[in-house]
């Protein structure tokens, strides 16, 4: 491909992340808001739209309309750019995912994926790790106690969830050979009893832990404590409102989905599922549908989580982040080490 | 290495990346250590690490660029701000910080002309060599020297981390009261 | 593969840190943190032996120097003799530790856990042959004594000695990494070997400016470590509020590792570059030997008298180095300098820790570092005051005590070489002898002649006992300084063993 076409490419794979993160969070959070209150034997939003389904389009226009309040104590130029450094790394999270097999066009073979990097699982931590700023300026740059309360809440949280979301991947890639994930997914490739690939899902305790530090690193219950209504009113943004609070509530949907996605790629096989003998000019379909399928039904799990688990209280947080998750990850990194040596090299005595 | 002239020099697009990542990384390096402000010093070295992470990434160091960035700003940079925010430490202005006049004239005189050595030193160096095309390194081959020629230093950076970690829990932690220690519920 | 039996010493402390830690977890008494400790100081001693009679031991077949990694980890008489200095050191400074820390409310079994890992940075460091191994070696060496300076949490001395050392001790790890990144960048190598290939082809070059830049830089980072003059100001207020046993082991395993820094630096990777560190050195030493007397003069606390004389002790370790400032200095009266620096570190070490051993005896029984306090300690303690002499004269350098001998060698190597410059140094050196005689010399008059102060119990401290790990190390150290005075021969054959290092390359 010659330079221009693979601007144009990127531009618009850029285009379509973007286009597809903003609808999706307005999908997600009609899906959350009728999960939850299924859950909860309610009907949930059911009056824009048929079932409710424009409720998140109302709501966010609503967001764009109303008033931004800036309170006198604000530190202008950081309280403006928190929300701006909460949906940044989120959305450039989402462009190492591939969310379909590489389709050719003419003699052009196109990834379905913004790009690969080398080093893709070190750049998604490194990415998730800065979402912590956003918190941190938010609380700091408003001036005022609940938001600051809110936010060194949120950064111990995420610093500590951070480290067994890292380690917890050492075993896949030690598994996988690889730290680029569209290779991790290529190795995920392959048939067992006929249609189910060798997925990544057989380090279950990896699974486990990065998909429950997932959950702590944006916040959700039963780790929301950063925003806990009750004790610390809407935690690090409670002083937003209007857009700049709806930049916050996009980063979170987006981030949601991005861990949901990103299990699916280094565990669930990725875009990996059976074609059912589909024609080539339709085989490229599937990938995408199971992708998202196996995306959404880790979204609902997110949900199914939160109506299901109260609030912990901070300090089992942090026991349960240091001494149960962390310790646990590094037993278990040892083991598969152990058991990826035997699978690799064989038997040192054999 | 290739000989360059100065023409060149404006002719290479690579430059003008570079520039327009150190310039605002030389920025944000002076503003580090004038900041009257605790938390915008910190925020400013955020930009400093970004930028040398930057520049990483253009010399084809990816793994060490995602590194700083992870390491750096996301762990390191991250509780400087969580220890000024939980501490009692001022978080607003801070005038004492400022030394002098006198103080800081010196401080100057002495890091202008370190620098001034340093620069001519190097530009009689490499003034006149442009980097070679650089080659993305692999993270296996990373891995592979880490683990090889350069065990010996990697296993002892894992004990000054664990020597760290426990001397500085130690040097935090509240002591235990006599009377704890008597009643047998802790130890030194 | 690895060859385990070179790495044996590394491994087996290594083992013993974590042991350390381990043993820490267990309900016991803390006493026995120390026993294991001491054990396995002792069991890693027990390799380099191995290593160091290889070719009278019929099991084991590798003689000579053992490179591993590529050049960048050697095994080597000279790194054994070091090893054996660090293990040695570091078994007195635990001894000294045990009735200190038992004393007074410590954290005790993360201390030894610190001191332990400190040293097997220093046993790692006297095998480094490249950049990368020697910087992160030096700083697990210093690391840790950050950490322990700051020991006694109560006290804002030692919270200000901690933090003194860690700001300086980071300043110079900054410095040093700059300079070794110039090194690298210049020659493109990171072994000690390769540089020193390299650098012959930068002379006279472009980038010997940016080479010269970056030697500097790198002296300066261990003229810090090694708490030469100008950049001594951070040792005397660390010294005085450290924990005392810290202080020994600082001014004994510490500083001896970085001038094993410096050593490998100067005479492996620099070798060819003498007219660059050679007057440096020069100055370095002049300074540190007068100003850390002089400043010793009029010191009131024996602490931080014994902070300035070891800045002074530095001074004369250096004085070697700076004899090769003349033109034209040769391999042979190199390699004499090197063993001159070399048997300097070991005589050091056993008086140094000596002469703490009887502060941390004597402090125990007054609760007091002020010398006025110690006058008449001939009258009650006997023994103490005695052993008092005994390391005093050998830092001063009176025979027959071993102290004598390091000055005669450090003055010999310096002689050899001659010149206007080397022989100005001697004389610096002598003057600074004569100095040093008088500070030391007032301390033990003042034990032994003056009466006793009023407010000193005398009745009570007589029977007061010295704790027994206290005497093994007093003992330990009374020996090494008396024996190796009387019989020099023993080090100098030790020393001579190191030449092969100087000469090896």
């Amino acid at each position: 491909m010659t330079g221009w076409e693979t601007l144009l490419t990127a531009a618009i794979k850029v285009a379509v992340a973007f286009a597809l993160l903003l609808s999706l969070t307005i999908v997600l959070v009609w899906f959350e808001r009728k999960i939850v209150a299924d859950m909860q034997n309610r009907l949930g939003p059911t009056r824009a739209g048929p079932y409710g389904m424009l409720q998140t389009v109302a709501d966010g226009v609503k967001l764009l309309f109303k008033e931004s309040v800036t309170p006198r104590r604000v530190e202008f130029a950081l309280y403006i750019a928190a929300p701006i450094a909460a949906l940044v790394p989120a959305l450039l999270i989402f462009l190492v995912i591939p969310i379909g097999r590489p389709f050719t066009l003419g003699d052009r073979v196109i990834d379905l994926a913004g790009t690969d990097l080398n080093v893709a699982v070190l750049y998604v931590l490194a990415l998730s790790s800065l979402a912590v700023y956003a918190v941190v300026l938010a609380g700091w740059s408003s001036g005022s106690k609940y938001p600051l309360l809110g936010a060194v809440r949120a950064s111990a949280q995420m610093i500590s969830y951070e480290a067994a979301m890292g380690l917890a991947l050492v075993p896949v890639i030690l598994f996988t050979g690889t730290t680029s994930i569209r290779a991790i997914v290529d190795a995920q490739a392959g048939e067992f009893l006929s249609f189910l690939g060798i997925w990544n899902i057989v380090l279950v305790p990896s699974f486990l832990i990065f998909f429950i530090a997932g959950v702590a690193e944006t916040n959700r219950a039963p780790f929301d404590l950063v925003e806990a209504e009750s004790e610390i009113v809407g935690g690090y943004h409670t002083e937003y409102s209007g857009f700049r609070f709806a930049l916050f509530f996009l980063a979170e949907y987006i981030n949601i989905f991005n861990i949901s996605a990103l299990t699916t790629t280094l565990f669930l096989g990725g875009w990996h599922g059976p074609t059912f003998g589909a024609p080539e000019w339709l085989a490229w379909v599937f990938p995408i549908v199971w992708f998202f399928v196996k995306t959404v039904a880790l979204v609902f799990v997110f949900v199914w989580i939160r109506a299901s688990l109260p609030r912990m209280r901070y300090d089992q947080l942090m026991q349960f982040g240091w001494k149960r998750l962390i310790p646990l990850t590094l037993v278990w990194i040892i083991l598969s080490t152990v058991a990826i040596g035997f699978r690799r090299f064989g038997a040192p005595w054999g | 290495m290739v000989a360059v002239t100065a023409g060149d020099w404006f002719s290479t697009p690579e430059n003008y990346v570079f520039l327009a990542i150190a310039l605002p990384l030389v920025f944000a390096g002076w503003r580090v250590v004038t900041s009257s402000n605790v938390v915008h010093a910190v925020l400013y070295l955020v930009g400093a690490l970004g930028g040398s992470a930057a520049l990483f990434l253009l010399l084809g160091a990816e793994f060490v660029a995602w590194a700083v960035v992870l390491v750096y700003i996301g762990a390191v940079v991250v509780l400087f701000l969580f220890g000024i925010m939980i501490t009692r430490a001022p978080i607003g202005v801070e005038v004492e910080l400022s030394h002098p006049l006198r103080v800081r004239i010196s401080a100057a005189l002495v890091s202008g002309a370190l620098f001034v050595l340093i620069a001519i030193a190097a530009l009689t160096a490499f003034g006149s060599e442009s980097i070679p095309e650089a080659e993305v390194t692999r993270t296996a081959d990373i891995g592979q020297s880490i683990f090889e020629r350069f065990v010996i230093p990697f296993e002892v950076v894992s004990v000054v981390l664990l020597a760290a970690l426990v001397g500085g829990i130690v040097i935090a932690r509240r002591d235990p009261s006599p009377e704890e220690i008597a009643a047998g519920k802790e130890t030194l | 593969m690895i060859d385990y039996h070179a790495l044996a010493p590394e491994l087996l402390l290594a083992g013993t840190v974590l042991a350390v830690l381990t043993v820490d977890l267990l309900r016991v008494e803390k006493y026995w943190v120390a026993v294991v400790g001491l054990f396995g100081l002792f069991l890693s001693f027990i390799p380099v032996l191995t290593l160091g009679f290889c070719d009278t031991l019929t099991f084991c077949e590798d003689t000579g120097t053992r490179f591993l990694f590529g050049e960048s980890y050697a095994v080597d008489s000279f790194s054994l003799v070091l090893k054996a200095l660090f293990l040695g050191s570091a078994f007195v400074a635990v001894l000294l530790s045990v009735g200190y820390l038992e004393s007074d409310r410590f954290w005790q079994g993360e201390f030894y856990f610190l001191m332990l890992s400190s040293v097997l940075g220093a046993v790692v460091m006297a095998s480094s042959r490249d950049l990368v191994t020697i910087f992160v070696a030096l700083e697990l060496v210093t690391g840790p004594t950050f950490l322990m300076a700051g020991w006694r949490k109560g006290d804002p001395r030692s919270n200000e000695a901690m933090l003194k050392f860690f700001i300086i001790g980071v300043l110079s790890a900054a410095l040093l990494l700059f300079g070794m990144s110039l090194v690298y960048g210049t020659t493109g190598e990171l072994t000690f070997a390769g540089i020193r290939a390299e650098a012959a082809g930068i002379r006279g070059g472009d980038l010997e400016a940016l080479f010269t830049v970056g030697v500097l830089f790198t002296l300066l980072g261990f003229a810090f470590k090694v708490s030469a003059v100008p950049f001594h100001f951070w040792t005397p207020d660390t010294y005085e509020g450290s924990p005392t046993p810290v202080t020994a082991y600082l001014s004994v395993v510490s500083k001896t590792a970085g001038f094993v820094g410096l050593l490998a630096i100067c005479y492996l990777a620099f070798r060819d570059a003498t007219f660059l560190w050679g007057p440096a050195l020069w100055v370095l030493a002049a300074a540190s030997m007068t100003v850390g007397n002089l400043a010793a003069l009029r010191q009131t606390n024996i602490v931080r008298l014994l902070g300035y004389s070891s800045i002074a002790q530095g001074g004369f370790i250096l004085v070697p180095f700076g004899a090769a400032v003349a033109a034209g200095v040769t391999d042979v009266q190199l390699e004499e300098a090197f063993f001159a620096t070399v048997t300097y570190l070991l005589i050091y070490a056993f008086m140094n820790l000596g002469a703490f051993a009887v502060i941390i005896a004597g402090g125990n029984r007054l609760r007091s570092a002020e010398i006025g306090d110690w006058a008449g300690m001939f009258g009650y303690a006997p023994g103490l005051a005695t052993m008092l002499a005994v390391f005093f004269f050998s830092l001063a350098g009176i025979p027959p005590l071993a102290g004598w001998f390091a000055k005669f060698v450090m003055f010999r190597a310096v002689l050899s070489v001659g010149g206007g410059w080397a022989a100005a140094l001697a004389i610096i050196a002598a003057v600074n002898s004569v100095i040093a005689f008088v500070y030391y010399a007032k301390v033990v008059k003042s034990a032994f002649m003056d009466p006793a102060p009023e407010h000193v119990a005398v009745a009570d401290l007589a029977r007061m006992p010295t704790v027994p790990s206290l005497q093994f190390a007093l003992v330990l150290t009374v020996a090494g300084v008396i024996v190796l005075g009387i019989f020099p021969g023993i080090i100098a054959e030790i020393g001579e063993l190191t030449k092969t290092f100087a000469s090896g390359f």
